[in-house]
């Protein structure tokens, strides 16, 4: 194999700098997902039959569907039928925040559960309303167990934000593309992306668990609550 | 008869599906008293217990706190609740909260408490059920069984209420740890907090309840004195109860 790196150094800190964007869908992505997410599991585990059917529509479409037909249906047709004229990067956080709610929701759902029963009970026997025990007693735990769940949502979320190159956002495997277009050299720009992903990957990974064993209630025994 | 009543229950029916669990319990308890409610499992007396601040709600039959009655839907049972301390077999103390917050929380969540204020009475709570300074800011799973109970009424008891109902209060420790529970609801009993007890402690039961109730299929088939009711019982199935229950646990106070 004979490539000429020099010829592709000036090229490596654009692709970088795609790791900027590649940031904005993982964290649009992940904050709207919370958001959205958070609310559905409440509403799955908490609320009565109509609203459970709702949610369970929610999650079943947007985890049931491709992300890239979603990007495309988002970026062509939902939104500009709704009025909205939005650019490509707003529309792919969107959309990841939209099915990564979907999925948040399903971890959150498994966390509040394993709340044990007694903690509600304890809280409504003091005179603390559904919402306040909720709040108060429910949810900080629920929250602590998620992380690790959450952790792998973020792993998944940075890779699959690479599919938002269908619609030109400029994240790190789109501007790999330009770069191995432009200079005909395919094989090193896109190792390097790989690379880049996995640093990105396992450095979030690690970040998180250093944030997990910070909140660790103590003398708990770890998933054990 | 002396005092007021603080609770009364009146014709309490529960069913789970074609289950009847409880089946017409009609009591009362007058302030200052210890009551004690015994029986085999699976007659009723959780329920009954769950029934009486509506953890569960019953079917038939009407709950009254002093002169309100908790069973009218228009009454705020959240507010209510406050008022009647619920200690679980399983302890139930919140995780995430030192021994101190779970008590606390209460105070500032529920009661709207000033924190300062909240503080005072969270300690003076602990302190009162032998919680000492060291064991405040630690987490429920660095407790022992006996603390985490301790501060389990300690969370109860912190809300001023005027009644604090036991559910099996001591069933889930260790032999070693009951002792220092029960010596804290007797001290509570003698100082004349009002308590209903479920328990199978015969000993507890002997030297501070004024009345054991015994349940039996879902209704109060007899009570009375404690010695009588344990030693000079009227029924069959109550005689059984409270010597099998002799050779399991003794008398020991």
């Amino acid at each position: 194999m004979n490539i000429n790196i020099e010829a592709l150094l000036p090229y490596f800190p654009y692709i970088i700098e795609g790791a900027l964007w590649t940031f904005a869908l993982v964290g649009g992505g992940l904050g709207l997902g919370f958001i959205i997410g958070l609310p559905i599991a409440i509403g799955q585990v908490y609320g009565g039959r109509i609203i459970k059917t709702i949610l369970d529509v929610y999650v079943w479409f947007f985890r049931g569907v491709p992300l890239l037909v979603l990007l495309f249906l988002f970026y062509w047709g939902v939104f500009p039928a709704m009025g909205f004229k939005l650019s490509a990067l707003v529309t792919s956080m969107i959309v990841l925040g939209l099915r990564s709610g979907a999925y948040q929701s399903q971890i959150f759902r498994g966390a509040i559960q394993s709340v044990e029963e007694g903690q509600m009970l304890a809280a409504r026997s003091i005179g603390m309303t559904k919402t306040q025990a909720i709040i108060h007693i429910v949810l900080p735990q629920a929250l602590r167990i998620a992380i690790p769940g959450w952790t792998n949502e973020y792993a998944i979320l940075l890779k699959d934000s690479a599919i938002c190159f269908a619609l030109g956002v400029m994240e790190i495997l789109t501007r790999t593309r330009y770069v191995a277009i432009s200079t005909g050299i395919y094989f090193i720009p896109y190792l390097f992306a790989g690379i880049l992903f996995i640093i990105l990957t396992y450095g979030g990974t690690k970040i998180f668990n250093i944030i997990y064993e910070k909140v660790q209630i103590p003398g708990l025994v770890k998933g054990g609550m | 008869m002396s005092g007021d009543v603080v609770l009364r229950a009146e014709d309490i029916h529960k069913s789970y599906g074609k289950l009847q669990v409880l089946k017409g319990v009609t009591f009362e308890i007058r302030k200052g008293e210890t009551k004690v409610i015994a029986g085999p499992s699976g007659a009723g007396k959780s329920t009954l217990l769950r029934c009486l601040n509506l953890l569960t709600m019953p079917d038939k039959g009407r709950v009254w706190l002093e002169d309100i009655e908790l069973t009218d839907p228009k009454v705020d049972i959240n507010k209510m609740r406050q008022k009647i301390g619920f200690v679980f077999q399983e302890f139930n103390l919140f995780h995430h909260l030192t021994a101190l917050e779970n008590v606390m929380i209460g105070l500032t969540k529920v009661k709207k408490m000033p924190k300062e204020e909240a503080l005072r009475s969270a300690k003076e709570a602990l302190l009162t059920v032998h919680i000492t300074e060291d064991l405040w800011h630690k987490y429920p799973a660095q407790l022992s069984g006996g603390q985490k109970q301790r501060v389990a009424i300690a969370r109860a008891l912190a809300m001023d209420p005027v009644i604090i109902l036991y559910d099996e209060p001591t069933s889930a420790l260790d032999p070693q740890l009951v002792g220092e529970v029960l010596q804290v609801m007797k001290e509570l009993a003698r100082k004349g907090v009002t308590g209903l007890v479920v328990t199978h402690e015969i000993g507890f039961a002997l030297e501070v309840a004024d009345e054991i109730m015994f349940m039996y299929d879902g209704k109060i088939l007899e009570k009375g004195p404690p010695k009588e009711v344990v030693f000079n019982p009227k029924h069959e199935v109550t005689k059984k109860f409270f010597e099998k229950i002799g050779r399991l646990y003794g008398e020991r106070r």
